[in-house]
């Protein structure tokens, strides 16, 4: 492949960058000049390959914008999809087209400032060259051919009608988005139900499902406690499980000043990061052992008495048996034995975060895709807890989340097992809920399911569709196994165990891609079908409008910046059209009675239905329980045409008023952040940290939730005496709000004679009039009660997080002595294996034929599957191959030189026989350890050493294309979530022999 | 009078490219020409990893400027080294001369045939008339024309990277240096393009051997 | 022809000592040959772009200095 080949002009251009720094780089190797990016015959060998055409030598480019000084220009500000953090962008479009993109200096998120993704955004607009899938596409005869949405929809539609009068609607598995807008997804949750299946899910599954998991059973909600601005507040920042300089680069600019006023910044990883390279403290643990390194720092805490008893006394539930465990457990030979981190190094990390204090723990991926992740979010979370972290500004746990819209998607959109708000499946109450607010018939929904029982029942789960398939049909807890899929927005490269994957794909009636860039996918089932694909193009986040919620639980409004490209057209519009072929159209959009939920408007995309519709009458209407009852699209309008009034360090606003509304700010925080309690008419400013007792809750103040009853075993759950929010009328802990405690209480004449009809019978939660939050905030309490924390959550398998082996340890030795959980014959409708894996892998000695730990991670070029952005040149030039990170002497022991290609092995099971492997470039670093190999997340592509070039659809192929990691990822689920394991597992690498 | 510079603060640079991003995205440079880049030295070495992103520096003492055989460069009123593109035979003299790497040949080859020379502008265009197609074409945004400064500094991640007047970038600078504790006070490459380092006294001399 | 081995010349010194060389060429900036630019501030601004009075130095200078700060967090974050 030309790709490969290093020129002269690159060879001269490192030597004379050698001499400009001084001779160091000749001793050091770049990631980049590794991965020959700067070659310039490679260059040229792919625009002939790609663009079609040469380039004019004289030229540095083919004008593709226009010349500024004719014709109008508007400006739509929109947000970057790329990540949660949730930088402003301006797009300047001239007559429909996308030709400039500025700074917004005034966006207190970023500042104007964007990685290497948000600054190329714009090429979604280039139409010339794109490599988007650009009309509706159908498998036949092993060939991808074009069809009309006309004939899409109806064959797709014939289909799924015909395998739900065979098998039930249980037979489909909708994989929903991380990046569909707020409102797109609320409209996928309900447009499953619709169908009648909780078989729904998306990337949160396997991106964050333990944090929220963890947290939420912790304190009460699941998602990041503060902002990444508060980290300017704070004094010690460890990062456990991120690598935030390449997934999530501009929070770092809040990172760094808070590092440049003095706090102190750790990051403990099995690798030395972009991230770790700005710390002040790095420590290298064994992958897949953060408990036993959290809890030996909380030996150290405890040993010396750095723990914040006050605040334990007061505000957390369970501390005292933790403690006893953790002495006795954890001391430091037994972490060191487990982590391979030594005393001193943990010891200096407790000193640190004791002595520095408010604090954040910062994690991603890294702690959270393990199968035992939940107990890791659990020990983090009583790390915080014993040193007072959590519940101020300056100090608690920065999830950050991953796509754009990964929060807001969580929140709202298709889960397997709860409805928008998290109101679950399992309770009756929450179908009354939503069907009143959805405004249908639930005794038409009921009709939908197969039955009430499965109605009840939490569906499957992204990670393990596949088996869905593949198992047999007595081991499932559902009638069918999968017989249709739908991938609506998401890579199968992000999933582990892709060789298995081929299987289940082997075995579909219908698989349904819908996504701007749905190749991978589509190479994937072509490799192994003739037909039972189809392709439907949808439009970006850039072509539609709608909010997006930040990991900081801000949401914002983005503009729609150009009209859907090609044939595609927006995922609303789908969901819209698509419903009326299967015989739901009017359901989707509340109509009935007399009364229709969403306007429909023709569009390029046909008739769809008006995303403000969604959030003023649906998601303002329904989701009391985490307040997204606030934010009108008029408020979240108004805050993004007005963000130079917000404070940077405490997102609030000081005044001022929205010249086009009249609109007045002060005093919110902005994008609201969630909860936003009440009805938009009372203002609520948002919630800027949660559980922050300093601030009353008409200030952005809260307590820890009361979500698990007011005592276990005669103790007491709720807050202890003096523990409230600021100018609270009630001084000590107390339940949820409902209609019996507002009376008990005597404010329940201050409801109005409307909210009390209401509200009579209901709670906080499900008074549809707000007048119940309305009210207990404005006495300065909490609607959902003030409580204590749980240090024990005693309703899990490891009521104290336990450090559990991961199921391919390299460490078999200590296997026995922290084993796994034992296997579960039914976990989200499917037969789990833990104990029976791992014991296999000790007996047959895995852990010498593949004795490196495979961990895997982003690069700041590419998000998720990556097909996105390795469809777009300006990325994909930058990282040009995919690549496995090995130590000098791992590589030396194996004879490997670097820039070589090598198989990368791994235990799992291949289908064609034979464990899968990966052909990869060895990159030779000792930013791993000599016991692990990295190996980056994002490529697709490539199959076990092979280009399916010829797999995809014409036109529709990323620029740069690899082998994805996950083709040779191995078994392995969270006992909890389902979470998958990627982040560590065995491997083996070798020279490369074709 | 403004007088155009750069500064990379390496205590800031996490080598997320945004920089080089921004100036593709905002000049339309084609694949294989790179403008700018980051560099990372000690990649993976435990406290010694740097990262730090180089383009042209529109040096004082351009020597580029010096060794070009047909005189195609010039520099504007605000210090901002371009070229003309119309009269560089692509030689690549400027390329051997330059100590940032900076200038860039669309096409690879034996002496001779590189192409014309194309290098970063500091987003001030060329010398065909001020935002035109021709300027684009050939150049490249002329940003400055627009009020506005390098799409790079502009958009840079940790705003590690700054672009603009070199008594504004030096004030920003020493704030931070100063805040810092002196750390990371040697400006990266301020000795080799401009003689001297951010004034305000806290940077050291240039060190020895940056010229060699 | 003669130009060009000075030039030549010139680069095979400068590799030895790049300093001395730089400093030996004001006339060749003086003698420029290239067609000269429009100075950036005698341009229009833009309808939605900065704004300063057309062919005003000091403005122009002015206001690329304002819109410099955005580089520097701080004027934002202590605004």
């Amino acid at each position: 492949m030309l790709l490969t080949r290093k020129t002269n002009g690159s060879a001269v251009q490192q030597s004379r960058l050698a001499q400009g720094l001084n001779g160091v780089l000749a001793k050091t190797i770049d990631r980049r000049s590794f991965l020959k990016r700067s070659g310039l015959t490679a260059g040229a060998g792919v625009a002939a390959v790609t663009f079609g055409s040469q380039l004019p030598f004289s030229m540095i480019g083919e004008a593709k914008a226009k010349d500024d000084s004719s014709g109008k220009i508007e400006v739509k500000r929109t947000v970057c999809t790329h990540c949660s953090v949730g930088c402003a962008i301006d797009a300047h479009v001239q007559d429909g087209v996308w030709i400039r993109q500025e700074p917004v200096f005034d966006s207190p998120i970023n500042l104007g400032a964007h990685c290497a993704k948000g600054a190329a955004i714009r090429e979604h607009g280039i139409s010339h060259d794109s490599h988007r899938l650009k009309y509706p596409m159908k498998l036949e005869g092993g060939k991808w051919k074009k069809i009309s949405w006309d004939t899409a929809y109806d064959e797709i539609s014939k289909k799924m009608l015909e395998i739900r009068k065979q098998s039930g609607p249980d037979s489909l598995f909708i994989v929903g988005s991380s990046k569909h807008n707020n409102e797109q997804a609320e409209l996928l949750c309900k447009w499953a139900r619709l169908w009648g299946t909780n078989n729904t899910d998306h990337q949160a599954r396997i991106c964050h499902s333990t944090t929220v998991a963890g947290l939420g059973q912790t304190w009460g909600y699941g998602a990041m406690t503060n902002s990444y601005n508060d980290e300017q507040n704070s004094k010690s920042l460890m990062f456990l499980g991120s690598n935030a300089a390449e997934a999530h680069p501009v929070s770092m600019l809040h990172t760094l000043h808070a590092k440049e006023n003095g706090a102190k910044v750790i990051v403990v990883d099995p690798r030395y990061t972009r991230t770790a390279a700005k710390a002040d403290i790095y420590v290298r643990h064994r992958s897949g052992t953060d408990v036993a390194f959290l809890f030996g720092v909380l030996y150290h805490i405890f040993k010396n008495g750095w723990e914040d008893k006050q605040y334990i006394h007061d505000r957390v539930y369970g501390m005292d048996k933790v403690k006893e465990e953790v002495m006795a457990k954890w001391t430091p030979e037994k972490c060191t034995e487990v982590t391979g981190v030594s005393e001193a190094d943990v010891y200096l990390v407790a000193k640190t975060m004791a002595e520095n204090r408010p604090g954040f723990i910062i994690w991603a991926m890294g702690q959270t895709q393990h199968t035992n992740a939940n107990a890791v979010v659990r020990a983090t979370n009583i790390v915080q807890l014993a040193l007072g972290n959590v519940g101020r500004s300056g100090g608690g746990c920065n999830v950050y989340r991953g796509h754009d819209n990964v929060q807001g998607a969580t929140d709202l959109g298709p889960n397997p097992d709860t409805l928008p708000g998290y109101y679950p499946v399992a309770v009756p109450g929450s179908w009354v809920h939503w069907a009143k607010v959805w405004n249908i018939d639930l005794d038409w929904l009921k009709k939908q399911y197969a039955s009430e029982a499965l109605m009840a029942r939490p569906g499957m789960t992204v990670s393990r569709w596949i088996d869905g398939v593949t198992e047999k049909t007595e081991n499932i807890d559902q009638d069918p196994n999968l017989r249709m899929i739908f991938f609506w927005g998401h890579a199968p490269n992000s999933q582990s165990r892709g060789s298995e994957m081929l299987e289940a794909m082997k075995k579909l009636d219908l698989m349904v891609v819908i996504d701007p860039y749905p190749s991978a996918s589509a190479a994937m089932f072509a490799m192994v079908r003739k037909d039972g694909a189809y392709l439907l193009p949808a439009a970006t986040q850039l072509e539609c409008d709608g909010s997006v919620t930040a990991s900081n639980r801000s949401v914002q409004w983005r503009e729609k910046v150009i009209e859907p490209m090609f044939e595609s057209r927006t995922d609303h519009a789908i969901m819209y059209q698509l419903a009326g072929k299967l015989g739901f159209a009017d359901q989707f959009i509340g109509k009935k009675d007399g009364k229709q939920n969403l306007r429909i408007v023709k569009s390029k995309s046909g008739d769809e239905p008006i995303l403000e519709d969604v959030t003023r009458n649906e998601t303002n209407k329904g989701t009391w329980t985490i307040g997204y009852t606030g934010q009108s699209p008029e408020r979240m309008q108004a805050h993004m045409r007005n963000m130079h009034l917000f404070d940077v360090k405490s997102l609030r606003c000081k005044g001022g008023k929205d010249a086009l509304t009249g609109y007045d700010m002060t005093g919110d925080y902005f994008g609201m952040p969630w909860p936003c309690y009440g009805s938009p008419t009372i203002k609520h400013p948002g919630t800027p940290n949660l559980y922050d007792t300093h601030l009353h809750p008409m200030d952005g103040g809260h307590t820890f939730r009361a979500l698990f009853g007011v005592e276990k075993d005669g103790i007491n759950l709720l807050a202890e005496d003096g523990i409230a929010n600021k100018g609270s009328d009630i001084t000590t802990g107390y339940p949820q709000f409902d209609h019996v405690l507002l009376k008990k209480l005597g404010w329940w004449d201050e409801l109005t004679e409307d909210e009390k009809k209401a509200a009579e019978g209901k709670t906080w939660a499900n008074d549809l009039s707000g007048g119940i939050q309305r009210v207990a905030m404005k006495h300065g309490c909490s609607p959902f009660g003030n409580a204590k924390a749980r240090a024990v959550v005693w309703n899990w398998p490891d009521a104290i997080p336990q450090h559990r082996e991961p199921l391919f340890s390299p460490r078999a030795d200590l296997v026995e002595k922290y084993p796994t959980h034992d296997d579960v014959k039914n976990l989200w409708r499917l037969p789990t294996l833990f104990k029976s894996v791992q014991q296999k892998a000790v007996k047959d000695e895995t852990h010498k034929k593949f004795p490196l730990v495979l961990t895997s991670g982003r690069l700041v070029e590419y998000e998720g599957g990556g097909e996105e952005t390795r469809s777009n040149p300006w990325l994909a030039e930058l990282m040009q191959d995919c690549f496995v990170e090995i130590n000098p002497k791992t590589a030396a022991d194996r004879g490997i030189r670097n820039g070589e290609y090598v198989w990368v092995s791994t235990p799992g099971i291949n289908p064609g026989g034979g464990n899968p492997r990966l052909k990869v470039k060895a990159k030779v670093t000792e930013g791993v350890g000599p016991d692990t190999v990295f190996i980056p997340f994002h490529f697709s592509g490539w199959w076990q050493g092979q280009d399916m070039l010829p797999y995809y659809p014409e036109g529709a192929a990323p620029i740069v294309r690899g082998e994805a990691v996950n083709t040779a990822t191995t078994y392995g689920y969270d006992r909890i979530t389902m979470m998958q394991e990627t982040k560590t597992t065995l491997c083996q690498v070798a020279k490369f022999q074709a | 009078m403004a007088r155009m510079k750069f500064l990379c603060d390496a205590e800031r640079c996490i080598e997320c490219n945004g920089c080089v991003t921004a100036c593709k995205n905002e000049n339309e440079v084609p694949w294989g020409v790179n403008r700018r880049r980051v560099v990372t030295i000690n990649d993976g070495v435990i406290g010694a990893e740097k990262s730090i992103s180089v383009a042209c520096m529109h040096c004082s003492d351009a020597p580029c400027m010096a060794v070009c055989p047909v005189d195609c460069f010039y520099r504007t009123s605000d210090g901002v080294v371009l070229h003309d593109k119309d009269l560089c035979i692509g030689c690549g003299y400027c390329f051997y001369a330059c100590p940032f790497g900076a200038p860039q040949f669309p096409q690879a080859g034996a002496f001779g045939l590189r192409g014309k020379m194309d290098k970063c502008t500091f987003c001030a265009g060329g010398p065909e008339a001020d935002k035109s197609d021709a300027e684009f074409k050939k150049y490249g945004r002329n940003r400055l024309a627009e009020g506005k400064l390098p799409a790079c500094a502009e958009m840079c991640s940790t705003k590690a990277l700054l672009g603009g007047d070199g008594d504004v970038i030096a004030d920003i600078y020493r704030e931070r240096v100063v805040r810092r504790g002196n750390k990371g006070a040697e400006a990266w490459g301020w000795g080799s393009a401009y003689g001297q380092p951010p004034k305000g006294g806290v940077a050291p001399a240039a060190p020895a051997g940056g010229k060699s | 022809m003669i130009r060009r081995l000075l030039v030549a010349a010139a680069v095979l010194t400068l590799a030895a000592c790049m300093e001395v060389e730089q400093a030996s060429t004001p006339e060749r900036q003086a003698g420029q040959t290239v067609r000269r630019d429009t100075a950036a501030w005698n341009n229009e601004p833009l309808a939605n772009g900065p704004k300063w009075s057309k062919g005003d130095r000091t403005s122009w200078e002015e206001q690329i200095k304002k819109r410099q700060l955005a580089q520097h967090e701080d004027r934002r974050i202590y605004q």
